[in-house]
């Protein structure tokens, strides 16, 4: 499966030469799109981090844990769980921190880690996502969406505690 | 997303306010740092991948592939559109290989291709699908495990997808019904 990336690239480089494509050019056009497209997401990043610090240094975000973690644990999702349950749909980079402390507290074959890897895996930073598609653009009445796709996590997030007891 | 931000913002300012008012500033500065590492850190990602999908489209690969999908993505989406329909194909067959930093920039072109014909359906239906994660392989949780120690790294391969399917299928059914109801 380590092979899949290397695989792109050169097919896609390959490719790009068989059909006379300059490909420096190309490649460095690309990326000024790339430059472009960063300023554009740092406004709604720096936003959502001020958000997401504030949110964590005021102590709000603990006491949020602390209160959801019995009706989590009345789904069948682990308290060790909650908090990255709860930082994933924001971001993506903070989720990952703690599920590496996660792995590394309880072992990377233990039921809690495995839980955490495939609850990650399955999920995205929900908010993080809407901020950046939507950006700029006059789309209204994204609460409807956002509420579907939150609804969805939490039951997959069921479904993972779950099946990562049989499986 | 206002509603959340104002409604966490202000409640966040007032608690810390009270606990500890000093800390304020601090970790607004400390957020906006972050703010700029992460940026730092996705420019890397969308730099690699932005170049290379570059290549991809003037060589005219992105077209062929987008061919190939054009029934399953205008079904889906409903549109006609010729761009909208390569960045959606493309969009999601990044995905689909886990390959994340290279599918957000073809769903925000989309989302602009799409928003000029004000396909509302189409936009918030691939916001569903990709807030929902559709990846096959999560190949950074298993690099994780296997560099954690793991005997079998890649035995959450099977959960994952499971419960992949389960949030996306879940999402989208939502979505629908959700969309009947408001209208």
């Amino acid at each position: 499966m380590a092979l899949i990336i290397p695989v792109i690239f050169i097919f896609v480089f390959l490719f790009a030469v068989i059909k006379k494509v300059s490909v420096y050019d190309c490649f460095t056009e690309g990326i000024s799109e790339a430059v472009k497209f960063t300023v554009s997401l740092l406004p709604c990043l720096a936003a959502i981090f001020m958000m997401c610090a504030l949110f964590e240094a005021s102590g709000l975000s603990d006491m949020l844990t602390d209160f959801l973690s019995p009706a989590f644990g009345f789904l069948g999702i682990p308290k060790e769980l909650t908090k990255l349950v709860l930082i994933k749909p924001f971001s993506g980079s903070g989720s990952l921190a703690y599920l590496n402390e996660i792995i590394s507290t309880y072992g990377a074959d233990s039921y809690i880690a495995r839980c955490a890897c495939v609850c990650f895996g399955s999920s995205e930073t929900v908010f993080y996502i809407s901020a950046v598609y939507f950006a700029g653009l006059k789309v209204k009445k994204l609460a409807m969406p956002i509420i579907c796709v939150l609804t969805a996590t939490l039951i997959s997030t069921v479904a993972a505690c779950l099946i990562c007891r049989i499986l | 997303m206002n509603v959340i931000f104002t409604v966490v913002f202000i409640a966040s300012m007032i608690t810390i306010a009270v606990v500890s008012p000093d800390k304020l500033l601090s970790s607004l500065l400390g957020g906006a740092e972050s703010s700029v590492k992460m940026a730092l850190t996705l420019f890397c990602i969308y730099a690699v991948w932005m170049g290379l999908s570059k290549l991809a489209e003037k060589s005219g690969l992105s077209k062929y592939i987008a061919r190939g999908l054009k029934p399953v993505t205008k079904r889906i989406f409903r549109t006609d559109d010729e761009t909208a329909n390569e960045q959606l194909a493309m969009n999601i067959s990044c995905n689909l290989l886990g390959l994340g930093g290279a599918a957000t920039p073809y769903a925000v072109k989309a989302v602009e291709e799409l928003d000029k014909q004000s396909n509302d359906f189409a936009q918030k239906l691939l916001f569903v699908i990709n807030a929902t994660s559709i990846q096959i392989l999560p190949t950074t949780v298993i690099a994780l495990r296997a560099g954690a120690g793991s005997l079998s790294p890649s035995d959450i391969f099977l959960p994952s997808l499971i419960c992949t399917a389960i949030s996306t299928l879940t999402a989208v059914g939502l979505y629908l019904i959700g969309r009947k109801i408001w209208r």
